[in-house]
């Protein structure tokens, strides 16, 4: 399993529509992403648990990517972040 | 060298409280899950820390422990064995069917998954060949043009080269380097080894040979088979997984191929080679005598029961078989006909219930499914119409049975696999008019015996109840569409009333581009007259929100519905609402979920108008708005199907 940690800066959080696009960059990328924030956690291709969390913008997540290309799926993963979020 | 299964269970059980403390254990693809009683009695990191374990974490109220593909099933076993616990609930099991299917139909699966990828390739060296071989018959002096060389070399380079493409397909299947894999695929099929064709006119004495451990080893090449090129990978794609793990990372990167490489080539050269090639030929020795029983009789049989291994998700063997068939030299597939019989007559079964029926959408469903058919893909035909209705199947096998026995009688030749029905002509160049004939008459049979036998009042009853049990888990293959198959087997509609009181727009006319573009799915939007959200349906509140301003709800039958009052509302964190339910709760269609207030939300500067979205949208074919304008909360406004 990979992971790295990112803190939110879109203003509205993971919420509408940065959870659509990153749902959709989830079910891309081909791996198992987990999306964990203090005690709760979501796979990111579930829009709705996703949205449950209620993922700020300043808030720190931790994304784990399991699977079979996790390596690439990480990296891919991170990016988005980084680009989208 | 591989994990021990029993350990890593019982490393997973010390650190989650014992037995006791595990309220009900599934496994998925990948995943043990486990509903814990007291989760503060888990150490994750301790599990984390088992051998085997990929990662950990709790999602959906279960604990998952990731172990993989093939290792999950092993150590759950473990994990039942030793703890004691009951073997998941019904709805886990549900989840985990393909994996607890018995090991016979999971390796069948991987075989399917192995050869489904490489089937472009086969068909296009199986169309030049086929069509080579319909032209050289008709002008026989093409034969000797440089032309009819250079295609014919192509047309047979993907059979004869078959070992790496199975070798590349499976190594992505089992998790392998699929360029490691190719190497091991060119050892198996070496010019230096003598061809595999080859070995049947030589004398035994002849074939040079080596010794090593003890052993007299062949100097043979596989061209032509599966089953050993599959299993090497298979031992080299865990080969290179465990040593990933565990050499030091500064030497993995040339460490890892060169020990896998090494240790993959010499025992696939010395064990699992020869073993596994006998396993084979017993496998295509059983199918062939079955096929080629005299009078034809094979044909018979196999046109009969194809249709039942369509649906015990059996037919993934198949493509081996065909496989084989045509690697030989010339390609002799004499499976593909038969199977087109047997898919032919479903279709026509299938047809004959659409002609009959006066239920318009029993023949919606059954024309298209039938159409279908005749091109190869049978699954909507047989799961979405004549399973259903039971008559139409057994006759679809009738038809399946009289045609596959013609095709056996005719010793009807297909030159690539793949392909079966109308586009079956491409590669049967040789035999098209018996091809054309064996299609008609399992039409004829097939047709009459349905339209004889099926009635529609006896059957409309009992109709929905009894596919869902019977979708094998291997649905999504090559012959396959899925969502056809899934509209076919619940073409039920399903439908989401109104929530609010107000006026229902096209999601495209909300102000926001993620809304109106239907990012998160499907659906439609109202601007309300009144600040209540009732629920759509009968279901269950999947979330409410902590800042109240949207909630899901699936409803009863799998849909899941997103209602969002206002748009950017989520800013307001919950000023202006009130919830009168709460995440998890059952709800019945017009029950009160939220209040909001109007004039607050107007006043902060947002808009109310209010998307009402399927969020599993691409599960199912369609989302049709059937109402806009004025409508009244319980009003219905969209239907799923």
């Amino acid at each position: 399993m990979k992971s790295f940690t990112y803190v939110i800066t879109d203003p509205v959080g993971i919420h509408a529509r940065p959870a659509g696009e990153l749902v959709n960059a989830a079910q891309a990328c081909g791996a198992d992403v987990t999306i964990r924030v203090g005690d709760k956690s979501a796979s990111a291709k579930k829009l709705i648990k996703l949205m449950g969390l209620g993922i700020k913008q300043g808030t720190e997540v931790t994304v784990e990517i399991s699977g079979e290309n996790e390596e690439t799926a990480a990296a891919e993963m991170e990016k988005f972040f980084k680009e989208h979020l | 060298m591989s994990l021990d299964y029993r350990k890593a269970a019982q490393g997973v059980l010390d650190n989650i409280g014992g037995a006791s403390n595990v309220a009900s254990a599934a496994h998925c693809a990948t995943r043990l899950r486990l509903v814990i009683n007291d989760n503060s009695k888990v150490n994750t990191a301790a599990i984390e820390n088992v051998e085997g374990v990929k990662g950990c974490f709790e999602a959906s109220g279960q604990l998952q422990i990731i172990f993989g593909t093939g290792t999950v099933n092993k150590v759950f076993d473990e994990f039942i064995a030793i703890s004691g616990v009951e073997a998941g609930t019904k709805e886990s099991a549900k989840e985990a069917a393909a994996q607890k299917q018995n090991p016979f139909f999971r390796a069948i699966k991987t075989l399917g998954d192995v050869f489904v990828p490489i089937i472009p390739a086969i068909v296009a060296s199986g169309l030049l060949n086929g069509l080579l071989g319909g032209l050289s018959n008709a002008i026989p002096s093409l034969q000797n043009s440089s032309y009819y060389n250079m295609i014919n070399l192509m047309a047979g380079a993907a059979l004869s080269m078959l070992p790496i493409l199975i070798a590349i397909s499976a190594a992505k299947k089992f998790g392998g380097n699929p360029y490691l894999a190719a190497v091991i695929g060119f050892v198996m099929i070496h010019p230096n080894l003598i061809n595999a064709w080859s070995v049947a006119t030589m004398n035994a004495a002849d074939i040079p040979v080596w010794h090593v451990f003890g052993l007299t080893i062949q100097q043979t090449g596989y061209q032509g088979h599966v089953i050993p090129v599959i299993i090497a990978i298979l031992f080299m794609s865990t080969l290179e997984k465990w040593l990933h793990k565990h050499v030091p990372e500064i030497l993995d990167l040339f460490v890892t191929p060169l020990v896998t490489v090494l240790v993959t080539g010499i025992l696939t050269m010395t064990i699992i080679g020869p073993v596994f090639k006998v396993v084979e030929d017993w496998i295509l020795i059983g199918a062939r005598t079955v096929i080629t029983l005299p009078f034809g009789i094979g044909g018979l049989l196999i046109g009969f029961f194809y249709a039942f291994t369509v649906v015990a998700g059996f037919h993934h063997m198949y493509n081996m078989i065909e496989a084989q068939m045509v690697s030989q030299n010339p390609p002799a597939n004499i499976w593909m006909p038969v199977a087109t019989a047997a898919n032919v007559g479903q279709g026509a079964a299938a047809m004959a219930v659409a002609f009959k029926t006066k239920n318009e959408k029993t023949k919606s469903m059954a024309l298209p499914a039938s159409l279908s058919a005749f091109l190869g893909i049978t699954e909507p035909a047989i799961f979405g119409v004549n399973i259903r209705y039971r008559k139409p199947f057994i006759a679809g096998c009738c038809g399946g049975a009289v045609g596959g026995m013609l095709a056996s009688l005719f010793g009807i030749k297909a030159t690539a696999y793949g392909i079966t029905g109308l586009f079956g002509f491409l590669i049967t160049t040789d035999f098209w008019l018996q091809y054309a004939i064996v299609m008609a008459v399992s039409f004829v049979v097939a047709f009459a015996v349905s339209y004889i036998s099926y009635k529609d009042e006896a059957t409309a009853q009992a109709a929905p109840v009894v596919e869902k049990t019977e979708i094998p888990a291997g649905q999504k293959t090559a012959e396959t569409a899925e969502k056809p198959a899934k509209e076919g087997a619940d073409g039920q509609k399903k439908k989401v009333y109104a929530p609010i009181n107000g006026e229902a727009i096209p999601s495209a006319q909300v102000d926001d581009p993620t809304f109106a573009s239907e990012a998160l799915g499907k659906g439609l939007a109202i601007i309300p007259s009144e600040g209540k959200v009732y629920a759509p349906f009968d279901g269950t509140v999947e979330m409410l929100f902590d800042t109240k301003h949207a909630v899901a709800v699936t409803s009863d039958d799998g849909v899941e519905v997103l209602i969002h009052v206002g748009v950017d509302t989520v800013n307001l964190k919950g000023e202006g609402y009130t919830a009168h339910t709460a995440t998890g709760e059952k709800v019945k269609k017009g029950q009160l979920l939220l209040e909001f207030d109007m004039d607050r939300i107007k006043k902060a500067g947002y808009q109310t108008v209010t998307p009402v979205i399927v969020t599993n949208s691409d599960e199912y074919k369609n989302v049709q708005v059937v109402k806009t304008g004025s409508v009244q909360a319980g009003d219905e406004v969209l239907t799923v199907c």
